[in-house]
């Protein structure tokens, strides 16, 4: 079983004395993101997140199945993750780690159970036809906040993708071409978006001392860590925190607050990124945009 | 019926917790059985002994593995859960690295703690059980822990109970302490665990929307919730201590 390598003596006391003194390795303030890179390929759906030198790379696709039959309004929507040796090489394919295990777990909490995505307008005939989604992420290299990159990646990509539009009359269901009928986004109710902070031993003042967005070296140096899913509107859609240090509730509510703030920036640019992305592709022209939409009346 | 919830409680009453330390006898290093209303956990704790495999074993430290099983009787409806269930293998998880960063694991190296949690009955609060459960267990073992880790849960309902609910008001009802499973799959709730029943939060756990305001509001009953946990716990191993040496035990 491939190991990550440990973090030497020397890096380790180095990375927490300079902590103490409020620096990180990067320069970075202790409670800032690194930049966040949206890249969208020439296709729809699919976004390359880039985040320091973590990249994520996201694809959503949708194939028309049958849907539940315990729910037969409702369309079909799966995440799948899987870590392999090209983001580290302490990743093995077919052996998911206890990372995996964690980022597929909260990217499920997050994104599918607050009903992110509308699964009832992706029925297309009820108890027959439903459109089913898949997310597709793809972790390309690992420097830390894989869950939190990731999640932009699947919420972009979502935001991002087209639904080719469906007619039925009577029995028949007809798909139209992309060519035929412009493609409709799809029905996204809130963007949720992951926000980790990693716990370090106490300051000066004997508080906890949390950081944002920590590289690989801050993750394994970290004394515990807690995953907040926030949408702009201020609604906490999941929280995660499963041992590691334990941490005053004060200091919980206070990462709860900046978590809410750091979401509303996230948030604002990723839908600067969609927009500009969508000018890019339309030359200006945004009037359709307007008319079609994937909700049908019911 | 002003003022209580669907079992009767008003908003700040836990259920009837009932523990008891050293439920398997000698078949498991340490035991115990914990009731929270109707939810029933029963621990065993195998360890501190040599891991099972030679890779687990770490030179600096003890390691911690955690085993859940779900009664295929515990629910409502008759669900065998194998060992991929998502469900399960969350619950292990969360357990598993609750207590590996509460017990001293420095004083226990190249060892092995298996803990193994059997859910007999689920009635809201699974989580929060198990860990009360696997806190007594380790204590019953006598394996070296920092504290007690003491664990509840509370739940924000969308309309206050109205008539003797207590200080909150009218548009800010008052959070349910400790819910059941009628409330746990009705209002947004979450498990929160605190290390010595203080303000020391190890666990918290929310799978629901909740506006980012009342989050505040459930913290602080869940952690005066885990406090009350922690005397309740704390009795029962006095009681159970001064009974083995007293000799009046078994």
């Amino acid at each position: 079983m491939p190991k990550e390598p440990e973090t030497s003596l020397a890096e380790k006391t180095f990375v927490l004395e300079a902590l103490k003194q409020n620096l990180r390795v990067d320069g970075r303030e202790l409670h800032a993101f690194r930049d966040v890179q949206l890249i969208f390929g020439d296709d729809y759906g699919f976004v390359d997140v880039r985040l320091g030198k973590t990249r994520v790379l996201a694809r959503i696709s949708a194939e028309v199945t049958k849907p539940r039959s315990d729910r037969p309004f409702e369309g079909l929507f799966t995440i799948s993750t899987e870590l392999g040796p090209m983001a580290s090489p302490a990743f093995e394919v077919g052996r998911p780690s206890e990372l995996d295990h964690t980022i597929s777990r909260i990217l499920e909490r997050s994104i599918r159970r607050s009903h992110a995505l509308d699964a009832e307008s992706l029925c297309i005939v009820t108890a027959q036809r439903v459109w089913s989604i898949r997310a597709d992420v793809h972790f390309l290299s690992h420097d830390g906040s894989l869950l939190d990159a990731s999640c932009i990646a699947v919420i972009t990509a979502l935001a991002h993708f087209r639904l080719p539009v469906v007619t039925v009359s009577g029995e028949d269901i007809t798909i139209h071409d992309v060519e035929e009928r412009v493609p409709v986004p799809l029905s996204i109710l809130h963007w949720p978006i992951c926000v980790t902070f990693s716990f370090f031993g106490d300051d000066e003042n004997g508080e906890t001392m949390y950081l944002l967005d920590a590289t690989a070296q801050e993750e394994a140096l970290r004394a515990g860590d807690m995953t907040i899913t926030v949408n702009k509107n201020g609604e906490i859609c999941q929280i995660a925190k499963s041992g590691g240090v334990a941490v005053e509730a004060e200091i919980l509510m206070r990462c709860a607050r900046l978590a809410a703030e750091k979401v509303k920036v996230i948030d604002k640019m990723i839908g600067d990124a969609l927009r500009e992305d969508e000018l890019r592709r339309n030359k200006g022209n945004l009037d359709w945009l307007k008319e079609g939409r994937a909700e049908n009346d019911r | 019926m002003e003022g209580l919830r669907n079992d009767g409680r008003r908003w700040n009453e836990l259920r009837r917790i009932h523990c008891q330390l050293s439920t398997s006898g000698s078949s498991a290093d340490g035991s115990a059985y914990v009731e929270q209303g109707f939810t029933k956990v029963l621990c065993t704790v195998t360890g501190p002994a040599e891991p099972g495999s030679r890779q687990r074993g770490r030179s600096d430290g003890a390691t911690v593995v955690c085993e859940v099983y779900f009664a295929a009787f515990s629910g409502t409806d008759r669900i065998k859960r194998g060992r991929n269930d998502k469900k399960v293998q969350e619950l292990q998880t969360a357990v598993q690295k609750t207590f590996a960063s509460v017990i001293l694991t420095h004083l226990l190296a190249r060892s092995e703690i298996a803990i193994s949690l059997h859910v007999l009955s689920q009635d809201g609060g699974t989580l929060a059980a198990c860990i009360n459960a696997t806190t007594l267990a380790l204590i019953d073992a006598g394996i070296p822990m920092a504290d007690y880790v003491c664990a509840c849960t509370a739940g924000q309902p969308a309309i206050g109970l109205g008539g003797g609910s207590g200080g909150g008001d009218d548009d800010e009802p008052d959070p349910y302490l400790d819910v059941n499973y009628l409330e746990e799959s009705d209002i947004p709730s979450l498990t929160v665990a605190t290390v010595g029943g203080g303000e020391k939060v190890a666990v918290v756990s929310m799978e629901s929307r909740v506006r980012i305001e009342r989050l505040e509001a459930m913290l602080a009953v869940g952690i005066s919730g885990c406090a009350r946990v922690r005397e309740i716990m704390d009795k029962e191993v006095r009681r159970y201590g001064k009974e083995k040496l007293d000799g009046t035990g078994e």
